[in-house]
Parts: structure tokens; sequence; C-alpha cells
């Protein structure tokens, strides 16, 4: 579905100087200095795949994605999407593909939901029986029924996003790109919009592309992640191998039949211990959950016990504050099955 | 005080920061300064004098409305009204310095840069294209520094005034524009108000236009000698003071408007 | 009906240029239905708008009259016959910025900074008729008020010589206009694809222009009057037209056809205004901002 090799792209500003006698400085020589948005990046993403897009801010996300969607121009590399580069024949390509992107509508700001929706059925030539079809399950699953009828204006952010939603999928594109789909939204909206999300994917065969800060979505979504980084692309494969080698921690939290004096084990530290409960830390690359177990359970009487996995937030922060992928080339493989 | 300066420098910095912008803001003035002075050259054809102006006054004239324009910011300044419709208002409000000194400060930054970079160089410009009028003495000089500076504080409280519009009604911009659009013509702008007939000019003069750009002209073109002069200045000040006690109470209430609707 | 296609390639081509043609003007006529309707939603406040441009703008005018009062003529031409030239600027221009107020370099520079060009390229619309439908300007109706005003006192004053000729040739004087100054404006929004800073140069085109079509062309001095015949050939779209309404002579002495090229420098300057549009998309895909 998407191709994507040796992708680069580069662009150069102006920058602003300080203070009086810099500003007047400026006025007569700018200083220019040049940024590699998207520096060398390859990957491909099936049909059905839906592939979670990770990055800090000024990563490059953006960029990949409007050199994906059409919007720009790569400097150099090869780009394909179904069979199309993005930037040629625009209009053409556009009508195959959706996108959503957080911080803007795309419906008309003055208009009722209803009339956006049915403007862009015009707009994408969507036949009547299609569009009636698409709409009436779109609405069901987004809940639109109840602002169906007031303008876009006055919605609320969650509310917003639903129509948004509902609008880039009317016409049946074989591809969704989403930039920050959850962005402000409370628990329950983005609870409604990831079934939404998995619902197209899996039911529709929806291409999806999600780029997002919340790596909960990632979590809840995507069997595969891809993080870029100062335009590189860091990593490239399964959520689960990203957690195995970056988890760094897990925990067993272990409840005893009675107390001991001393409850050291082998291989793990102790981090808590109070009353009957202790919370061992480990190392995965040291011993494993199961190793440990036995190792417990030999040594003392235990009523319960779990193992708590690191949160993918903090692998994901470690990632990038300790820049523990900027020593190796990116990892390929792995790619999700894209059920 | 320290945060007055600050803020005026900060928006000294911003506006030198448009290069481009300036310059093309230059070629502009200049472009209508030729335009008017050729109507006005048209208009008087074999006389020498009109009104007490000589053809030298006038395009002396069209120099000067030139020059100051983006000094007072005359087509219209919405920066205010833009800052109330957009919310930021509320802590432009929290500020330790009066919501009034805090746009003034910004604008005199403004003003600074437009008046040396623009209206400076416009007056170059014209010097090296038509033979114009150059004040002279420093009775004269002395004047006319004053009347600039009061010019700027009237221009700007009435655009203050007219920006709080943006306190009652969303569509404060049409309010804006009909209230520039009126300064332009009575200020004396459009036209010298000497050339109008003169229940017009008796007119303009119940209004705060004349001190915008008028006086500054009449001052420069040594138009206005003795008791006039002083007159005129006093003017000036005179609504200076009221148009700030205007400003002060409508902003006032404005605040309390703003208050009471839950911003 | 197949057979038939694939015997005549050229029939198929230009029956699917049609097609794209009446699709595209049927989104515009929609886009353009909603912004009117959100318009005049308020419908007061639009009013007043409306009048209150039409006041102000009016007012210009009525300063110039009682100054010429004083003055008697401008270099030969009444009151009257300025205000024909006057009149037909402000029409047209008038008409022009409600039209292509999506291409006003101001509006435009906005649009550019926000993103939301980036919005409607994801549209499977051309760019162009999307930008001037998502910007209908119905408030400048007030400015064409305006014009017409002043065109019933020039109507009044100049005492033309109506022929079938000048009534039918009036509203290509017009369209000429308009074409001209929305190329231009679409010239200045393409320019902020580069810079935004610079938009105001564009203004001495665009507002100078439609100053300097305001008078009479021969109140300038020659440089500049040859540079906005020669050049940037706007005194072709207004002052020789006017020459033909008003039954003046030609003090330059052209070709007497000279009044009536208007209509195709106009649509011309559009033309080649679009092609610089288009490339200008082109630099945009490849920067970005």
């Amino acid at each position: 579905m998407i191709t994507v090799n040796n992708l680069q792209k580069y662009f150069s500003i102006n920058q602003r100087q300080q203070g009086w006698f810099g500003a007047l400085r400026g006025l007569i020589k700018p200083t220019q200095t040049v940024v590699r948005a998207v520096d060398d990046i390859s990957f491909t993403v099936q049909r059905g795949e839906l592939v979670g897009y990770l990055g800090p801010n000024g990563a490059g996300k953006s960029t990949t994605i409007k050199m994906l969607t059409g919007l720009l121009v790569p400097s150099s590399g090869e780009l394909q999407v179904n069979g199309a580069v993005p930037w040629r024949e625009r209009e053409k390509y556009v009508a195959s593909i959706g996108a959503v992107f957080g911080q803007r509508t795309t419906l008309w700001w003055d208009l009722p939901v209803i009339e956006s929706l049915k403007l862009l059925q015009h707009i994408y030539r969507i036949p009547e029986p299609r569009f009636r079809r698409n709409f009436a399950e779109f609405r069901e699953l987004l809940e639109l029924e109840p602002f169906l009828n007031s303008p876009v204006r006055s919605l609320s952010l969650g509310q917003r996003m639903r129509a948004d939603l509902c609008a880039a999928m009317l016409h049946d594109p074989v591809l969704l790109f989403l930039d920050e789909p959850t962005i402000g939204l409370d628990v329950v909206a983005k609870q409604r919009i990831r079934q939404f999300i998995a619902h197209i994917n899996q039911e529709r065969s929806t291409t999806v592309l999600l780029t997002t800060h919340d790596l909960s979505d990632v979590e809840k979504l995507c069997k595969r992640v891809m993080i870029i980084d100062h335009g590189r692309l860091l990593f490239d494969g399964a959520l689960q191998t990203l957690q195995d080698r970056f988890g760094g921690k897990r925990e067993l939290v272990v409840d005893l039949a009675e107390a001991y004096p001393t409850v050291v084990v082998e291989g793990a530290e102790v981090l808590a211990h109070n009353g009957l409960r202790v919370t061992y830390q480990f190392d995965r690359k040291v011993v494993s959950a199961s190793e440990l177990i036995g190792r417990v359970s030999a040594q003392y009487r235990i009523v319960d016990l779990s193992v708590r996995e690191p949160e993918i937030e903090a692998t994901v922060r470690r990632i990038y504050e300790e820049r523990l992928l900027d020593r190796e080339p990116a990892t390929k493989g792995g790619r999700g099955s894209g059920a | 005080m320290r945060l007055f300066w600050e803020l005026t420098k900060l928006s000294f910095q911003r506006q030198l920061t448009y290069r481009a912008a300036l310059l093309a803001g230059l070629a502009t003035n200049l472009f209508f300064g030729i335009l008017r002075a050729s109507v006005l050259v048209a208009l008087y054809g074999t006389r020498t004098e009109v009104a007490g102006l000589s053809i030298r006054d006038a395009i002396t004239y069209t120099a000067l409305t030139q020059g100051i324009i983006a000094y007072l910011s005359i087509f219209g300044w919405y920066d205010l009204m833009n800052s109330i419709a957009s919310g930021e208002v509320a802590a432009d409000l929290l500020k330790p310095l009066s919501y009034f000194r805090f746009w003034l400060a910004q604008d005199l930054g403004r003003a600074l840069v437009a008046f040396f970079l623009r209206g400076v160089t416009i007056m170059l410009l014209y010097r090296l294209i038509y033979d114009i009028t150059l004040p002279h003495g420093i009775e004269q000089g002395l004047a006319l520094t004053a009347s600039l500076c009061l010019s700027w504080f009237v221009s700007f409280a009435w655009r203050f005034l007219v920006n709080l519009a943006a306190f009652w009604t969303p569509n404060a911009k049409g309010v804006g524009r009909f209230a520039f659009g009126i300064a332009w013509v009575l200020s004396g702008f459009f036209m010298p108000l000497r050339f109008f007939p003169a229940w017009f000019i008796t007119l303009c003069n119940f209004t705060p236009f004349p001190s915008m750009v008028n006086t500054n002209i009449e001052i420069y073109l040594g138009l206005l000698t003795g008791a006039a002069l002083w007159q005129a200045l006093a003017s000036q000040i005179f609504w200076a003071v009221g148009l700030t006690l205007l400003c002060q109470a409508i902003l006032r209430s404005g605040v309390r408007h703003l208050v009471v609707q839950g911003g | 009906m197949k057979n038939f296609n694939q015997l005549n390639p050229v029939a198929t081509m230009s029956r699917r240029y049609i097609q794209t043609l009446r699709f595209t003007l049927d989104i515009y006529r929609r886009l353009v239905a909603i912004q009117m309707r959100a318009q005049v939603q308020y419908r007061a406040s639009f009013l007043l708008d409306v009048l209150s441009v039409a006041i102000t703008m009016s007012m210009f005018f009525v300063s110039l009259a009682l100054v010429f009062a004083r003055f008697g003529n401008l270099a030969g031409w009444t009151l009257g016959q300025v205000a024909f030239l006057w009149a037909i600027v402000e029409v047209s221009f008038g008409l022009m910025d409600m039209i292509f107020s999506g291409f006003d370099p101001i509006n435009f520079g906005r649009r550019i900074r926000q993103g939301t060009l980036d919005q409607l390229l994801l549209r499977p619309v051309n760019i162009t008729i999307q930008v001037l439908g998502d910007d209908f300007v119905l408030r400048r109706l007030g400015r064409i008020c305006e014009g017409f005003i002043i065109f019933a006192l020039a109507l009044k004053l100049a005492h033309i010589d109506w022929t079938l000729g000048k009534l039918l040739y009036l509203p290509c004087v017009v369209i000429g206009l308009v074409c001209f100054f929305g190329g231009l404006f679409i010239v200045g929004a393409t320019i902020t694809f580069w810079t935004v800073d610079s938009i105001e140069a564009i203004n001495i085109l665009t507002y100078g222009g439609s100053e300097m079509l305001s008078y009479p062309a021969h109140i300038y001095p020659d440089w500049l009057r040859r540079t906005f015949m020669y050049i940037v050939p706007a005194l072709f779209l207004n002052y020789y037209p006017a020459l033909y309404f008003l039954n003046k002579p030609d003090p330059f002495g052209l070709p007497t056809i000279m009044p009536f090229v208007a209509p195709l420098i106009g649509i011309g300057l559009l033309g080649a205004a679009l092609i610089f549009w288009r490339f200008g998309l082109r630099h945009y895909q490849s920067t970005g901002t």
C-alpha cells in the first residue's frame, strides 16, 4: 500500500537575531540554516495494516505525513502510495485517501455537520446509495445523532473529531491518515474514537497510519510501530519487540502466606516489603518471569502473584531521552500481520 | 516604567524583522505620493497658489501625508480588537501596567520604526524627485516636533477607542473600517483641509481628526504662526487628554461587560 | 457506445473535460452558496456593514467633489467625466474583491501560515476553484453600490451620447477590469508562497492601480504613464475606453483600436496569472512553509 525508499526532505529557514543591534543586522544580512526534516527514511506498509507513527515534536512526523498525502514533494527518494505518486495528479490521488488532522477540522465552520457531510458527498462524487449506507453506519458508530444539525463551530472537540472521522471515511478511502486524533480528548471520547478506528481497520480493511503523542492509542490499536526522531527512523517493528528490547525492568508482586524476616531472591531486587506483600523488580535479560516465580515459590509459601509490565510510555520516553536507538540502524522486520 | 520600555523595545525589534514589508511599504507610499502629487499638479493647472498653498507646498503636502501614514497607522489598526476576539485580553489585563499603557508602549515601538525608517525615508526620496519645502527655524522645528508627538498620541487614542468596540460587538472590524475611513477624510489626509469649503473646515475642527494630520502639515508648511500655532497645539493637547479619559472610561465599562459576559 | 469512444479519442477527451468542468462549477456554486448563507445570517449586521462601506467609500468622492468646486476641472476633465472613470473602477474593483477575495494576498498569506491551504489540497477538486469558493465576500456589495451611486452621478453630469455599441461595450470594460485586478490578486497570492513579508508590494499594482485608474492618465508624469501603458497595460483598461465613451480625442495619438482592447488585456493577464499560480503551487509543494 505504501512504499517509501530513502525518503528525504530538507528545508532552509531564516534565523532571527537578538537585541536592538541584532534586529538591525538581520535587516541587512539574514542567516540561513538547512533543516533535515526527514532524513533518509525507508519502510513499507501492507494493505490492511494499522501502523503507529511516533516521535517527539519536530521529529519529522508531519513532514512525512505531508509527503504521503501529496502536500509536499520529497527532496529525494522514492514514494508510492496505492500505486500512485502522491504529489502527481493530486486531485485523483486524494480522492482515494482520507485524512484527519486533530488540530484542524476539514468541515465548514459555519455549516451544520450534516450539510458539511452532504457537501463532501458532492466533492467526492459519492453515489447516493453508497453515501446513505456509509453515513448510516458511521452515524451509529460515532453517535453523531445529537449534533448532526449543529454548526461545526459549536461542537466540542470530541464531537468535532467524530464528525471529522465520519467525513474522512464517507468516500471509502483505502488509506486513512490520522494525525493526533485523540489530542485533548477525555478518556471516554478517546475510547470511542479508538473503537471506531479499530472497526474500520478490521471490518473494511482500511489501512491506517496513525501519528500520536498518546501512547495508549498505540498500545490499544497498533501491532506495529515506527519511531522517528531528528528525521530518522529509529525503530520499525512489532510493539512487543519494542517492549522486550527496551522495556526496562518488570515487576513481580507476591502475596505471601506467612511473614518472613527476609525475602531476598537471586536475580531480583526487593522494591517494597509491606507485611505480607513483596514487590520485586527484575530485568528480563537476567531472569525470565517464570524462572523468578519458580525461585520465589521454592523459598517461600505464596498465596497470589502478578507480573507488571512497564508502561509503554516510559519505554518510549526512555528511547527518546537516552537515545537508545541512535547507535543502531533502523530495525526492520516484525511487520504486523494486519488482522 | 521599565516594563513600558521593555514592551516598546520588543515591539521595535519585531517591526525591524519585517524587512521586506518595510521596503514594500516604502515603495507603496512613494507610489501613492506620486499619484496624489500628479492629481494636485493637474488641479492647480496654471494657478500658482490656492488657499495659501503654493504648488510646491501642495507637493510637499503629499510627501508629508505619505510619510506619516505608517507612523500614525492611519489606515487602521486592529491588533487590540483581535486580542479581544481571541481572548488574549484576559491575560493582558492582568499585566502590572494599565491596559492603555500596555498598548501605548507597543504602539510607540511600532511608531518609532515607522517614523524613522518610513517617514524620514519618504521625505528623503521625495527630495530626490521633487522640489519640496523644508522646514526652517528653531521655533518651527520645536513646534513641529511637539505636533508630531501629539498627533501620534491622538491617533493612538482614537485607534484604541475604536478597537474597544470589540468588547460589545463581534463585528468590530466593520466599526473600525467606518471610523478609520472617516478619519481619513476629516483629518486632511485625503486633500488639504484648506481646499475645502469653510463650513466643512469648521465641521472638521469640531473633531479630533485635524489634530492627527492637518496640524502637522500646516506647521510644517509654515501656515500657522503666533496665536494660531498655539491654538493648534492646544487643540492637540485637548484631544490627547480628552480621548485618553474617554478611552479609560469606556475601557472600564468594557471590562465590566466582559466580566459580566464571562469572557 | 464503447466503439464510438474508441473511434473518437478526441470526442472522449472533450466529453471528459466538459464533465470535469461541470463538476467543478457545481462545487463552486455550492461553496459560494454556503458562504452567502453564512454571511447574511445576521441580516442587520450585514446590511450595516454594506451601508457603512458604501458611505465611507462615497465620502472620498464627495470630498473630491468639494475640492473640485475650487478648481473647476482636472486637466480639462470635468467632475462628471472623472466620476465616470472613478465609478467604473469602483464597480469593477468591488466585484473583483467579492469574487477573488480568497486570493487577496493578505487573506491568502494568512491561509498559508495557518495551514488551511493544505486542507483544500486534500480535497479532490480543482484548487483554484476551492480558494475562490471558500472566500466569497458578499459584503463587497458596499463598494459596488458606491460605484453605482457615482456612476449615476457621472451619467447626470457628463452627458454621455449613448449608442448601442457603447451600451454593449460597457460590461466588457468591467469584465476586463475584474479579470485584470483578479489576476493581480492571484499574482500577489502566489508571491506569498515565497515570502509573506512583501505582500504590500503588490498593493502598488492593486490598490495603487485602482487609484491611478480613477483619474485621467494624462495627468501623470510620462515615465509613470508609459510604465502603466506598455509594461503593466492598466491604462488601456479604463482610460482608453473612457475616451471612447466620453467622445474625447486621444492625447497620445495611439491607433483608434486602443479603446477596445480592454477585455483582451484583462483576460490575458488573468491567464498569465493562473500560469504563475500553477508554478507557485508546485513550489509550495516542494518547500511547504
